[in-house]
């Protein structure tokens, strides 16, 4: 008398499925996470457009962040700064975004603008040195001058870092306390 | 059957991989020289360093379960018997040796040399085993065995350019790495490749109101700390033990002697 394999397998079939299903499941789980609910494109208090401003009007990106080849941070204009071309443009105060900001204008409000682009406190990242060593700003954040809502493309971790150091070969760049603080 | 293993081939590689951090020779070589005849065991260097590199308050509790941290420390040192009695001050830092032991012990090497001649500890890598501070003949390392806080509005006053180490992690004396890469920044700005002489003042070195420390590249001949390390009464705490420090302690000299 013989017994085929299938035949043998069949107790194993059931959790196995439960198996294959549960893993397809986390599979999908962590993708529904990652494109709908993750932090990347947060969303921000006025629907500001890159597209707009970078690409549409040219505007250089160091024209608003103007410390970025200077300082660690490349910092965000203040609302005077938008405002200073925002009174000049013809149609001003018509749109809506442009009303919100006006209205942070009369209030004397920062603009309370949700950060996309963060290290940890335990990273030295200055962006002054790696805007005057000739690195785009589209390397790292992307083609921004596409995005009507900032998304963070780069993955901001610490192999990503490293990768770019070794492929550039930085001098002392994979030494820890180039970054690390 | 097995070929005979080439030992000189292995003994190579002993010594290669023996050596800390890997360098034969360093790009800095950061160095300290500490003038015991200036020192006044004033603590200033230890104020300034607790300042600088955001050293928690432990508090008396924990002081006197000998849990205090102190990158720089002032030990005393009594000589003779009272009523003619004599008091010696050492600064204790760590000694950025360069065949360091507590690098051979790190089993996640959290703690390593880098090419500018530093001892250096990593904070995230360091689980703490604590068996660094174990082989460490300075006992200079100080482990976080408590998450310290700040109480407003002092974490205002926290350095931003020195992380804030939290529970279970090792940490010590970095010759405040953080003014270095400031240095080196600045240097870069100015199109130089090379920091000058003086242009790294730690902590400890610029609060000295004697200017018993100084600090420099021992590499650069001219440098001021270069000068001084070669006076003869120059030596290094613990040297028969090969760790190669980058402190050199200047003796005090009595005048009746």
């Amino acid at each position: 008398m013989s017994i085929s394999v299938s035949e043998a397998l069949r107790p194993a079939r059931k959790p196995a499925l439960i198996g294959v299903v549960a893993v397809v499941g986390i599979f999908v789980g962590v993708w529904i996470n990652d494109t709908y609910f993750s932090d990347r494109t947060p969303v921000q208090p006025i629907e500001f457009s890159h597209r707009v401003h970078a690409s549409d009007n040219e505007i250089p990106c160091q024209y608003c962040h103007i410390y970025a080849s200077r300082s660690p941070s490349a910092g965000v204009p203040s609302v005077a700064k938008c405002m200073g071309c925002h009174t000049a443009v013809a149609d001003a105060r018509e749109r809506p975004e442009v009303l919100k900001l006006a209205g942070y204008w009369d209030r004397q409000e920062p603009i309370p603008w949700v950060k996309v682009h963060d290290v940890p406190d335990f990273v030295h990242f200055t962006h002054k040195r790696h805007v005057l060593a000739g690195v785009q700003c589209q390397e790292c954040h992307g083609p921004v001058q596409d995005m009507d809502r900032i998304t963070r493309i780069a993955p901001m971790t610490m192999p990503w870092c490293v990768d770019c150091h070794t492929e550039r070969e930085v001098e002392n760049g994979r030494d820890c306390w180039t970054c690390h603080k | 059957m097995r070929s005979e293993v080439d030992m000189s081939n292995v003994l190579d590689k002993l010594r290669e991989y023996s050596k800390p951090g890997y360098y034969d020779e360093f790009d800095y070589h950061w160095t300290m020289t500490i003038d015991l005849d200036r020192c006044t065991g004033c603590e200033a260097c230890v104020v300034a360093c607790q300042a600088e590199n955001n050293l928690p308050i432990v508090g008396e509790e924990r002081y006197a379960e000998a849990r205090e941290i102190k990158w720089i420390r002032i030990e005393r040192y009594w000589e003779g018997e009272f009523p003619d009695v004599k008091l010696n001050f050492i600064p204790m830092l760590c000694q950025h040796c360069d065949e360091a032991p507590c690098e051979t012990a790190c089993p996640v090497f959290a703690t390593y040399h880098n090419q500018d001649g530093l001892n250096t500890q990593i904070y995230n890598r360091c689980i703490g085993t604590r068996t660094c501070a174990v082989y460490c003949p300075y006992e200079v390392r100080y482990f976080n065995w408590f998450t310290y806080t700040w109480d407003e509005p002092l974490e205002q006053q926290l350095n931003p350019d020195v992380s804030v180490r939290e529970k279970g992690v090792m940490e010590k004396c970095t010759f405040c790495i953080q003014r270095i890469r400031m240095a080196k920044d600045n240097a870069k700005d100015d199109g130089r490749r090379r920091v000058r002489d003086g242009e790294v003042v730690p902590a400890c070195v610029q609060s000295c109101p004697t200017e018993a420390m100084s600090f420099g590249d021992s590499n650069d001949p001219d440098s001021k700390v270069s000068q001084v390390m070669n006076s003869p009464r120059g030596y290094k705490v613990l040297e028969e033990l090969n760790t190669v420090p980058s402190v050199i302690y200047l003796k005090k000299v009595h005048d009746d002697v």
